[in-house]
């Protein structure tokens, strides 16, 4: 290493070190700085004079109209809003009261009387947006309040329904026990006469038994007379209606009904002899009489 | 002639007492003197606009650029015969500083203005005549401390209309309220309502009354107090003030801080990843 390096290197050790004092001494400035700043000024003697000086101690209070409460505020946490406006409030309604008492004491009018009409701190139309803002403030609760009690509603909605479907059954079940009372005790009294009444009940009750649910209809019950039960055979009783009279294959090869005399014979049909003759008309008929 | 001069004598006894009680009767004559800055946002404007429809003694002037020559407010204030000053400086666009000085001799009291919420928002619904005499409502606190009194005395000249000031109204339906609580001063403004809030009906007349929030309101920290107008010798300093700004870079220097400790920590195991090589395994190429 020559000797120019060397110094080289030298100086800049000198070079950080001066920057390392600079810093260590701005820190310490900084120290200093706070430990200055711990010193407030407060002139308690001049504030009090000059208190003295600019107050106007001896002009009456209605000039002034300040109130100072009795008692300190204290108000434990600032930032609970709620707490404090309370507080705000109860101080400024301490001194309405107190001031109220001194005003009229100094025989000037407080309250302003129902006929004085004067511009106001805030415009009819500011005062008509709040009014507005209220109004849509309880609408919204309002609402809320609602949707909240279609809610709930819902919530039971489906155990009121079915509910509702089990006390209908009810109902049903017990109307059906009553005929099927009213039923036996006729059954009991004079059957002759009631045959044809007893049938109808009979078979209603068997299409309806059939569509409910209680099945206890077919067993042990009597059969409907003869006539029903060969019109049931011929006619058949419930299943299907449709398609009944439709073509199918073998309705159509099925040639019983048809006649190769009548489907050759020409020529129109003459009206029988036995046929009733027709009513002339009017016209003729007059000409006849 | 004996009679004579016993008038005169005793009208002359009286004159002094006569020039007091005239004193004691006579209105005092409170000026307002409004002036904004430059640079103020519009809500800073609007509490300006609120303060002074809510005292017929203030008189607006346009903004001014003082922020080397406040010399110049003081003479604004002569020319608009205003012994109350209130200056609505406005910073960076954001932070608002209030200055109420008693023109032209002091003294003046710096605060600077936070939570500030005008009249023109909708929660506040109360309302009042333009321009009635204000109730003030001072907190007990006040009375503690010389700064503290003295701040009440120019609230009190200041916020107080003057009884027959030239646009007042005769009635009282507002009160202010000036609190100390977290060292600053809050400042409320309530309509006094003597009917049934919800009704509208007349209560009895023992009945105490409703209050509702009119606004404006503003919470004043104060910085300092000078015994000159715009300038003087400080005479208090609150130790508890910080300024906006050191409170900003506080906040940027915490989420900094962030980062910093970061590429520390990722420094930090560089270092010791370095110093702690992994130890070379003698069995790795054994099977190669």
């Amino acid at each position: 290493m020559s000797d120019s390096e060397r110094e080289f290197e030298e100086e800049n050790m000198l070079v950080d070190d001066e920057e390392i004092a600079l810093e260590i001494a701005a820190l310490q400035s900084e120290d200093m700085l706070s430990q200055q700043k711990k010193e407030f000024i407060n002139h308690k003697a001049a504030l009090t004079t000059l208190v003295e000086e600019i107050s106007q101690k001896n002009i009456e209070w209605i000039q002034r109209c300040d109130i100072t409460s009795a008692e300190p505020l204290v108000v434990e946490k600032v930032e609970d809003d709620l707490d404090r406006e309370l507080k705000f409030y109860q101080q400024a309604l301490g001194a309405v009261i107190e001031g109220k008492k001194q005003i009229l004491k100094a025989g000037v009018p407080f309250s302003r009387p129902e006929d004085y009409f004067a511009e106001m701190v805030k415009s009819d139309s500011h005062m008509a947006k709040i009014r507005q803002k209220l109004l849509d403030q309880q609408k919204s609760i309002q609402n809320a309040e609602e949707a909240k009690k279609q809610r709930e509603l819902r919530k039971y909605g489906k155990k009121i329904q079915q509910e509702k479907i089990k006390e209908r059954e009810d109902q049903k079940k017990a109307a059906l026990d009553k005929i099927a009372t009213i039923k036996k005790r006729l059954r009991s009294g004079d059957i002759g006469e009631g045959d044809d009444f007893d049938i109808d009940v009979d078979s209603e009750e068997d299409s309806r038994a059939k569509s409910g649910p209680s099945k206890k209809g077919k067993n042990g019950k009597p059969l409907p007379n003869k006539k029903r039960q060969m019109k049931n055979a011929k006619f058949g009783f419930g299943g299907k209606k449709r398609d009944l009279k439709k073509n199918t294959t073998e309705s159509t090869d099925d040639m019983r009904g048809f006649s190769v005399k009548r489907n050759k014979s020409t020529g129109f049909s003459r009206p029988s002899k036995n046929s009733k003759a027709k009513r002339p008309g009017k016209a003729k008929r007059q000409r006849i009489n | 002639m004996a009679t004579l001069y016993k008038t005169a004598q005793t009208e002359f006894m009286d004159v002094e007492d006569l020039i007091e009680e005239r004193e004691k009767k006579s209105n005092i004559k409170q000026r307002v003197l409004m002036v904004a800055s430059r640079g103020v946002t519009f809500r800073q404007r609007h509490l300006m606009n609120d303060l002074e429809a809510l005292l017929p003694h203030s008189k607006k002037e346009s903004k001014v650029e003082a922020k080397q020559d406040m010399e110049l407010l003081n003479e604004l204030a002569e020319i608009q015969s205003c012994n109350n000053v209130f200056y609505f400086e406005a910073r960076k666009h954001q932070d608002l500083y209030l200055w109420i000085s008693r023109a032209p001799s002091g003294p003046c009291v710096k605060f600077h203005v936070q939570n500030i919420h005008t009249m023109d928002e909708l929660k506040m619904t109360g309302n009042c005549l333009k321009g009635s005499r204000p109730i003030l409502s001072f907190d007990a606190t006040f009375d503690t401390e010389p700064h503290l009194q003295l701040l009440k005395e120019i609230f009190t000249q200041s916020f107080g209309v003057p009884k027959g000031a030239r646009k007042s109204k005769p009635f009282y339906d507002h009160v202010f309220t000036f609190s100390v609580v977290d060292g600053r001063i809050w400042f409320r403004n309530y309509q006094i309502v003597e009917k049934d809030p919800e009704t509208g009906g007349d209560v009895h007349k023992n009945a105490k009354p409703t209050l509702i929030e009119i606004g404006p309101r503003f919470v004043l920290n104060t910085i300092r107090i000078f015994e000159g107008s715009f300038g003087g010798p400080t005479l208090y300093e609150n130790p508890r003030y910080v300024s906006p700004n050191v409170m900003r870079a506080a906040v940027r220097s915490q989420q900094a801080a962030k980062y910093a400790v970061r590429t520390a920590k990722a420094a930090e195991r560089d270092a010791r990843n370095k110093a702690n090589p992994l130890p070379t395994d003698p069995l790795k190429d054994v099977f190669e």
